[in-house]
C-alpha cells in the first residue's frame, strides 16, 4: 500500500459522512477505494467478529492481529514513516518487560512497537500491552484491544503474562503520559510508584526500555474539557487542532515521523525475588530506567529533525 | 455427611456421587423439595433451611461433614429477591446455628459463587482468592455471596477444630443441567452487549461436583476457585452453541431484555448482566496445587459438551 491509497480512503470516507452515512457504513463506501486484497482483508474480519476463531485465555487472536497487520503497516511505513533502531536488544523469547514512554491520547505507540518487533526483530514475536482500564469500559475499542494482545492495565495480569514467558508492555507514565499537554512533550512524567520494576523483580524478567519519538505530535492536546470527559467516564477530553472540530475525523492521527529505539535490557533476576519489596532498589532501578529513556527521547529527537517532513 | 439443598439438581447429582463413595458412610440430605433422582441410602430431611427447627434435626445425624449447597444464584420465575435472600444469608446464619449444636462436626464445604468477584471493566483477567474485596459489592446476589462468606470466616474463626472451605464457583454448564448459561445458550438468539466481548469462564459440572468431593477429603482452610482453565470470548460461545447474537446498545439492553422476558424469553439477572458485559476470570491455581484437584473439561471442552449433547438431545 502507498500513500496515495490511504488518501483515497480518508478522500471516500469522509465523502461518505459528508452525504450522511453513519461512520460504520462510511468506512465500508471508503474501503472500496483500497486494493483488492485489502478488501478481501476487512471481509474476513467483519466475519471473525461474528465468532468461530481460536483466542487464548487472555482474548488475544493471533490470526486477528496478523489480518488487521496490513493496516497498522500502512501507519508504520507511510504515515509516520517508523525508523527503529535496536529491535535486536529484545529477548528472542522468554519472559522480558518493554517500558516505554507514553503519549498521543490513543495507544498507537503501543501498536507501533508491535509493528516495529514484527518488521525489525529477527525472530518477530507479539508484545503484550497493559491497557488504560477505562477503555475497556467502551464498546468495540475493548473488544479489539483484547484482540491484539491488550489486557488490564493491572499488576496481576503483568505478573501472569510473565510467568507465562510473554513479552510484555507497559507505559509506566500511564494517563499522566497520554494526557498530558503538547507544551510538555517529550518530558517524562513521573513513573507511578515503580510498580513495573516490582514486577519485574518478582519474575525475574529483563526490563527492555523503549524510547518513541513521534507519538508527542499525532494529537498536539492544547486543551482539556474535565467536564466532558466525566459525561464519557475518561481520565481527560482532550482538544486538538483538529478534534472535535472535525467530528470523528478529528480521530485521524497526524503524520508526525517517528524513531523507535529499543535500549539495552537491564536484567534484574540477580537480585532474586524477594528483592521486590526493597522500596530503595525499586526506585533506584525505576528512576534508572526512566533516566535512560528521557536521555535517549532527547537523542532521538535530534536524530529525527523536523516533526513531520 | 450432610449435604443442603439435595432437592436442587446439583445437590441431588452430588447426593447421587457420595452416595457411591466408599469412604462416605452415611449421606443426609436437608431440602423442602424432595432430590430429583432415586437416591437409595440418602436420607432425606425435609425442612427449610430458614426454618430454625434444623437446629433441632442437624445435630442427632451425628455427621462429621456438611456440604452447603443450598445457595440460590437467579431467583426463579415464582422467587422474589427477597426470598433468594432469605435463603442465601437467613438459610447460612440458621445452618450455622445449627453446627454450633453438632459436636461431631470436622468439615464444612460450602459450594459458593465466583460471583463475589463481580465483573468489572477495570478487573484483572484472573481473580485471585485474596481479591474478594476489589471491586464494591454491586448486586444483591454479590452482597448475598459476601454476607455468607463473611458468616462462614467468623464460624471458622470461633471452631479451630471445624475447617471451612469456601469453594467460589464460576458458572456450571453441563449435559442435562439447566442452569442460567444453559438456559441462555438455549434461546432462539442470545442478546449480548454491541461492541462487548467478554471472557467467560465455566465450569464443567462432573469438575464440579468432584471439587466438592475433593475438597471434603482434603478441606483447605478459606476460599478456593474452581472454573475449568482458560476463558472462551462470548460471541464464540454464541457461536459453538450454533445460536445468533443479538447486539443491543448498552443503555437499551435492560428495558430490551425485561420486554424480552414478558414476551417469554429468559430473563437474566443483575449479575448475570454485568458478566455479559464485561466477563470474569479466575485463577484455579489454589484448586490444583492445595486442594489437589485438577478439572478436566478447559471452559471451551465445557461448552463444547454441553453442545454436543443439546444437538443430539434436538
Amino acid at each position: 500500500m502507498n500513500q496515495s491509497t490511504a488518501i483515497a480512503f480518508m478522500r471516500r470516507l469522509r465523502a461518505g459522512l459528508d452525504s450522511g452515512l453513519e461512520l460504520p457504513e462510511a468506512l465500508t463506501k471508503g474501503a472500496t477505494a483500497l486494493p483488492r486484497d485489502a478488501r478481501h482483508t476487512i471481509e474476513l474480519i467483519l466475519d471473525r467478529l461474528d465468532g468461530d476463531y481460536p483466542e487464548d485465555e487472555w482474548g488475544f487472536d493471533e490470526e486477528f492481529a496478523e489480518l488487521v497487520e496490513p493496516f497498522f503497516a500502512f501507519l508504520y511505513e507511510s504515515w509516520w514513516r517508523v525508523k527503529v533502531d535496536g529491535a535486536e536488544r529484545v529477548p528472542a523469547h522468554g519472559r522480558a518487560l518493554l517500558t516505554a514512554n507514553h503519549a498521543g491520547i490513543l495507544p498507537w505507540d503501543g501498536t507501533m512497537i508491535s509493528m516495529a518487533l514484527l518488521r525489525e526483530h529477527p525472530l518477530p514475536r507479539y508484545p503484550r500491552f497493559l491497557v488504560l482500564n477505562w477503555a475497556f469500559d467502551l464498546p468495540w475499542v475493548s473488544s479489539a484491544i483484547r484482540k491484539v494482545g491488550g489486557v488490564v492495565a493491572s499488576p496481576f495480569n503483568a505478573l501472569r503474562l510473565l510467568e507465562q514467558d510473554q513479552l510484555v508492555a507497559v507505559f509506566p507514565e500511564g494517563v499522566k503520559g497520554t494526557g498530558k499537554a503538547f507544551s510538555d512533550r517529550y518530558r517524562l512524567q513521573r513513573f507511578g510508584r515503580g510498580g513495573f520494576v516490582e514486577i519485574a523483580l518478582r519474575t525475574g524478567a529483563p526490563i527492555v526500555p523503549v524510547a518513541v519519538v513521534g507519538s508527542e505530535e499525532i494529537y498536539p492536546k492544547i486543551a482539556d474539557i474535565p467536564p466532558l470527559a466525566r459525561v464519557f467516564g475518561a481520565p481527560f477530553f482532550p482538544v486538538t487542532p483538529t478534534f472535535p472540530w472535525l467530528g470523528p475525523l478529528g480521530v485521524v492521527p497526524l503524520p508526525s515521523k517517528w524513531r523507535i529505539e529499543f535500549l539495552e535490557p537491564i536484567e534484574t533476576a540477580s537480585y532474586g525475588p524477594e528483592a521486590a519489596a526493597d522500596r530503595a532498589l525499586v526506585l533506584e532501578l525505576s528512576e534508572r530506567v526512566r533516566d535512560e529513556i528521557q536521555q535517549a527521547l532527547y537523542a532521538n529527537l535530534v536524530r529525527r529533525g523536523l516533526a513531520f517532513i | 455427611m450432610l449435604i443442603t439443598g439435595v432437592g436442587s439438581q446439583v445437590g441431588s447429582l452430588l447426593a447421587a456421587q457420595l452416595e457411591r463413595d466408599p469412604d462416605v458412610e452415611y449421606v443426609a440430605g436437608l431440602d423442602t423439595r424432595r432430590p430429583r433422582l432415586q437416591l437409595d441410602h440418602t436420607e432425606f430431611l425435609e425442612a427449610d433451611i430458614r426454618d430454625p427447627q434444623i437446629g433441632r434435626l442437624i445435630p442427632p445425624t451425628g455427621v462429621d461433614t456438611i456440604v452447603h449447597e443450598q445457595i440460590v444464584r437467579q431467583p426463579g420465575p415464582r422467587m422474589s429477591s427477597l426470598a433468594m435472600h432469605d435463603v442465601n444469608v437467613i438459610g447460612t446464619l440458621q445452618l450455622l446455628a445449627a453446627c454450633e449444636r453438632v459436636q461431631t462436626l470436622r468439615t464444612i464445604v460450602v459450594r459458593g459463587s465466583a460471583g463475589v468477584y463481580g465483573a468489572e471493566p477495570q478487573a484483572p483477567q484472573f481473580f485471585r482468592e485474596e481479591m474478594a474485596t476489589m471491586f464494591p459489592l454491586r448486586t444483591r446476589f454479590q452482597r448475598d455471596v459476601a454476607e455468607i462468606e463473611n458468616y462462614f470466616e467468623t464460624y471458622a474463626r470461633r471452631h479451630a477444630a471445624v475447617r471451612c472451605t469456601m469453594l467460589r464457583y464460576q458458572p456450571a454448564i453441563g449435559p442435562n443441567l439447566r442452569t442460567q448459561i444453559t438456559r441462555y445458550l438455549s434461546q432462539p438468539v442470545c442478546p449480548t452487549y454491541m461492541g462487548f466481548d467478554p471472557r467467560i469462564q465455566l465450569v464443567h459440572i462432573d469438575d464440579a461436583l468432584e471439587a466438592i468431593t475433593a475438597a471434603v477429603r482434603n478441606p483447605v482452610p478459606g476460599a478456593v476457585n474452581v472454573a475449568g482453565p482458560g476463558t472462551i470470548g462470548l460471541a464464540r460461545m454464541i457461536r459453538l452453541a450454533g445460536k445468533r447474537a443479538l447486539p443491543i446498545a448498552a443503555p437499551l439492553f435492560g428495558p430490551v431484555t425485561s420486554t424480552g422476558q414478558r414476551l417469554g424469553l429468559d430473563a437474566q439477572s443483575e449479575d448475570f448482566q454485568r458478566l455479559l458485559r464485561y466477563g470474569r476470570g479466575v485463577d484455579t491455581r489454589r484448586l490444583t496445587d492445595e486442594v489437589g484437584y485438577t478439572p478436566r473439561y478447559s471452559t471451551v471442552a465445557a461448552v463444547e459438551d454441553w453442545v454436543r449433547q443439546a444437538r443430539e438431545a434436538a
